[in-house]
């Protein structure tokens, strides 16, 4: 399974990635905001996105939104994962269409939560 | 007495040529010296009314920076102020976090360290052939304990390492708050300037006169980019310094 982590704190990114590795998840990639990402998720494969929402360029909600509207990302899981919390911006993320959302700071136990929940939902739909 | 001096030097010789031109019946001479006298009013009085619309307008200009100020002094810098009060407590909590959990893990890794080279010297003996079978016995007991904690501990060690690992998130979440804070601080000096601008309308501000005040309490760590003199980039240019100097 390939991962594509977005955010501009590359603190954060090896945060996650190291997570990830932990999870058993070995392939993952990192893009320092929505701008580079995209490009990357149209030609690279992804199976699942993991994405700041506060970055300069392009942010991570317009992120989600470029993705769902791209006929061929549209159904990308996508996981919010940000120190944005105020009530509006999670009901904004959810109605674009993201697939969870995890507040900064957080445990390695919620992101596997999270992660694992999406991929179950996923797998019951398929 | 002066003032009426001043007009008859100013009008008299124009109202004389008006007196004059009227008399002589020259129609064309009066009607040229009367535009002359009422533009000679109006400049006057346009001049006064430049003057007062440009005073007015830098009062407008001044009113919106002071209000501007108003609002960053009352609200945002105490905001900015707890902003980094906040920043100081997520930097100590991490910093105290990853401390406790290094601490925790140092015994642990040590206690295995430890057990597994007293086993060691007891299998080298088994694996020559002159071990006894009572150290034997003590060494197989050894074995049972060691694998049993070994692998409890370094769990726990895992685990530590994994958390300090997310600790690490404050520096993202100490950053942006930082962001927003120097965006204030940008905003705030953009405001000061333009009021310093137009108070001293003119005259010249000399720049950058603080940069070299020297604080009692220190500047706090180097910041890149930042030019206040020469700093220390590590602890190596640090040791280098001290043993330039001797020490």
């Amino acid at each position: 399974m390939k991962f594509l982590v977005v955010d501009d704190f590359s603190t954060m990114r090896r945060i996650i990635k190291n997570l990830l590795i932990d999870l058993g998840y070995a392939n993952v990639t990192e893009a320092d905001d929505g701008q580079t990402a995209l490009p990357m998720l149209q030609g690279g494969n992804f199976d699942f996105l993991i994405t700041d929402w506060n970055m300069p360029g392009m942010p991570g909600l317009d992120l989600l939104k470029a993705v769902r509207a791209d006929a061929r990302l549209s159904k990308m899981p996508v996981l919010m994962l940000t120190a944005e919390a105020k009530r509006e911006q999670i009901i904004e993320a959810a109605q674009a269409g993201v697939n969870g959302y995890v507040i900064k700071p957080f445990t390695a136990v919620t992101l596997k939560e999270k992660i694992d929940k999406i991929l179950e939902a996923r797998a019951n739909a398929a | 007495m002066t003032s009426v001096t001043a007009l008859q030097e100013e009008y008299g010789p124009t109202i004389a040529a008006l007196a004059g031109a009227l008399a002589a019946g020259d129609e064309g001479l009066f009607l040229s010296e009367l535009d002359g006298l009422v533009e000679r009013r109006e400049r006057g009085l346009f001049g006064e009314l430049r003057k007062l619309t440009s005073d007015l307008q830098s009062a407008l200009v001044r009113f919106s920076i002071d209000s501007r100020l108003v609002d960053l002094a009352e609200k945002e810098v105490p905001d900015a102020r707890l902003r980094l009060d906040h920043v100081l407590k997520l930097t100590d909590e991490a910093a105290h976090r990853t401390m406790d959990l290094v601490e925790q893990s140092g015994p642990l890794a040590e206690r295995t360290a430890k057990q597994a080279e007293e086993i060691t010297t007891l299998w080298q003996r088994y694996r020559s052939r002159s071990i006894a079978v009572d150290e034997f016995r003590d060494m197989v007991r050894r074995m049972d304990v060691f694998l049993e904690s070994a692998g409890k501990d370094m769990g726990t060690v895992r685990g530590n390492l994994a958390e300090v690992l997310l600790t690490q998130g404050y520096q993202d979440l100490s950053g942006q708050i930082i962001r927003g804070v120097m965006k204030l601080v940008g905003e705030l000096e953009t405001a000061l300037v333009e009021l310093v601008r137009l108070s001293k309308s003119g005259s010249k501000g000399n720049k950058g006169a603080a940069v070299s005040e020297v604080r009692g309490s220190g500047f706090g760590p180097a910041i890149p980019g930042l030019d206040r003199g020469p700093a220390v980039s590590d602890q190596d240019d640090v040791d280098a310094l001290l043993s330039g100097l001797g020490m």
